[in-house]
């Protein structure tokens, strides 16, 4: 059946609904949170399809999810959420991703746009020398095979413990900056051999260091709780668990293909493979993949670390540079909802979609419980970047979930054609953004119009309840992986 | 010898050779091509390389994978690849290259994976051809 033929019923002007379909191996809905016009970019590509497919997984709960982000990636969609049930339903390393725990953090100076514009250069150029993309060199953080298995147990409380950073700055990540039950002996010595020289590194595509500043306050309380006000200066770091994790995927994937015939699991599309949570294949992916994420945290911590130390450089060793949180968008995590009427135990897999709980929810810093928590959507190279507070409509419908990102609108090839990184990096400067680049095609292939709008994207979200507009941020500088 | 398909947020290639093992060479030399710049390898290093598979379709995700982890891992540069046997479950052969040097060898983009996205190996009146999506 084909796409255009599918049933997309509009349930209000932010959601739409694909009905359950037997024929189509569908065990359940696919409830999608859109605008008319984002819907329209949306079925360009096969995401819809992607998340049709998402929906044939055994032990789904609820609907199979698609943020106002969504686009076509492998297997699930890009700003797909599915949760299944955690003792009869089954686990989907495409249901990470290749990059587990790709994910940003947001740090807020104590400077302003005013202070920062006259010495931008010198910040951008400083900041591109100190943070390593490690598409070239490698060893930043300088670690053995026993210290990295540390590091995949502890995450961001290893780095603090090495002076990798703050002592709070652990505090203010998902999960403290490391999930429980992290197994590294389920990491493939690969796996190790290719993380242990890339931590401290951004890697490259779409990872990034982005110097902000705030240019809209949307909601004065919870703003002022994480500490922004108009013009203050922010950091936004993008990045993941770089070749540590995605070799993690390419290992489970390659076993969890011929265990899908012992479980006599069969899905439309191959990247889509999964095991019973509670088997052997199962467990040791979750464990593994705890450790990618584990990593991940430990990674954008150190690029904290010499952030912090490139800054500092520039406008002094008195300059504060705190976290506001740290946030991952491919990751899955056990947690407990009501489903109708029934609390339940369930793996959320997050592809592209960040957490985003409610005020009042136990597993947020003391200090966000009255405002929710942070949550950051970076726009494309050159536009805006949001910040959010979860709210309590993510609890009922979505999994504790929203967006991740503007999301892209087109290919890599497409966006080339007609243009060239100069003309990009051009473009940008003449509107006072400053970009670097360490590989050739990263600035061309990012260019703005290769992504949708991140405003409308974050309306979607906002006025369906998932998660408040807090602050809007606008880019002074950006380095490219 | 290989052409780029489009995807939203990656990219793919679609190789064709006249013999299974030609194809596997020429689907390792089109990922590298994406990656990077092949003609400024120096290929005076032997490495042996060889991947496992259910049929022809994983065992092409696993050879490219396998020298994608030489690539990332063992930080080599390869410029050439020599199949010497090749049937669905097994493929084995010789790759040339040396160790990588960031300033002789830059990265045009790092490749995270090797995809079943679509993935598709067939015969046809000329040979063989496959289709392979990567993650960038």
């Amino acid at each position: 059946m084909l796409l255009s033929d599918m049933q997309l019923h509009a349930i209000d002007a932010y959601r739409h609904r694909i009905p359950r379909d037997e024929r189509l191996g569908m065990r359940t809905d696919v409830l999608v949170f859109a605008s008319a016009g984002l819907l329209e970019q949306i079925r360009r590509d096969q995401a819809l399809q992607q998340a049709v497919n998402v929906a044939n997984l055994p032990g789904i709960v609820g609907p199979s999810l698609a943020m106002p982000d969504i686009h076509q990636g492998y297997g699930f969609p890009i700003g797909g959420v599915a949760a299944t049930d955690y003792e009869h339903g089954v686990v989907s390393p495409g249901g990470v991703g290749f990059d587990i725990n790709c994910g940003v953090r947001l740090v807020r100076t104590d400077l302003t746009a005013a202070d920062v514009r006259p010495r931008l250069k010198q910040l951008v150029d400083q900041m591109f020398r100190d943070v390593p993309c490690g598409t070239g060199g490698s060893g930043f953080v300088p670690i053995g095979e026993k210290q990295l298995d540390d590091v995949l147990q502890q995450g961001v409380k290893w780095m603090v413990d090495h002076d990798y950073g703050e002592r709070r700055d652990a505090e203010f990540a998902e999960a403290g900056g490391a999930l429980e039950e992290a197994d590294p002996d389920s990491v493939s010595p690969r796996a190790k051999q290719r993380g242990l020289p890339q931590l401290g590194t951004l890697g490259s595509g779409n990872h990034f260091l982005e110097v902000q500043w705030v240019d809209e306050i949307h909601d004065r309380e919870a703003a002022r709780v994480m500490g922004l006000e108009t013009g203050r200066v922010v950091v936004l770091i993008h990045s993941g668990s770089r070749g540590l994790g995605h070799q993690v995927c390419t290992d489970y994937l390659a076993r969890m293909n011929p265990a899908m015939k012992k479980y006599e699991i069969a899905l439309p599309d191959r990247q889509l493979a999964c095991v019973p949570i509670q088997s052997p294949e199962g467990q040791a992916y979750l464990g593994a993949m705890r450790a990618a994420a584990n990593f991940a945290w430990a990674n954008r911590q150190a690029i904290l670390h010499f952030l912090r130390g490139a800054v500092r450089k520039v406008f002094g060793g008195q300059v504060r540079l705190d976290l506001i949180y740290d946030v991952a968008h491919n990751i899955a995590k056990r947690e407990k909802y009501v489903v109708d009427g029934v609390k339940r135990a369930v793996l959320v897999h997050r592809k592209g979609a960040t957490r985003a709980f409610p005020p009042g929810h136990r597993e947020i810093p003391q200090e966000y419980r009255s405002t929710g928590q942070p949550v950051f959507i970076p726009g494309s190279m050159g536009t805006a970047s949001w910040v959010l507070a979860g709210a309590e409509g993510a609890m009922q419908e979505s999994f504790g979930s929203v967006c991740h990102g503007a999301g892209r609108l087109m290919s890599r090839t497409a966006v080339k054609k007609g243009r060239d990184a100069r003309q990009v990096q051009k473009q940008l400067e003449e509107r006072g953004i400053l970009v670097r680049s360490e590989t050739r095609d990263g600035i061309v292939e990012e260019a703005p119009e290769a992504y949708k709008d991140v405003d409308e994207v974050i309306e979607v979200v906002h006025n369906a309840g998932l998660a408040r507009k807090v602050a809007r941020l606008r880019p002074l500088g950006v380095i490219k992986g | 010898m290989f052409e780029i398909l489009e995807h939203t947020a990656d990219i793919g290639f679609r190789a064709r050779g006249k013999t299974a093992a030609e194809l596997f060479q020429n689907a390792a030399l089109a990922m590298l091509t994406i990656a990077g710049d092949l003609s400024r390898v120096v290929p005076r290093q032997e490495y042996p390389l060889a991947a496992a598979g259910e049929d022809y379709e994983s065992l092409l995700v696993n050879w490219l994978s396998e020298i994608l982890y030489w690539t990332d891992g063992r930080r080599i540069a390869f410029g050439e690849f020599r199949i010497s046997q090749i049937d669905p479950t097994r493929v084995s052969g010789v790759a040339r290259g040396e160790p990588r040097e960031p300033e002789r060898h830059p990265a045009r983009v790092i490749v995270k994976a090797v995809t079943y996205h679509q993935l598709k190996v067939v015969r046809t009146e000329e040979g063989w051809e496959a289709e392979v999506y990567l993650d960038i």
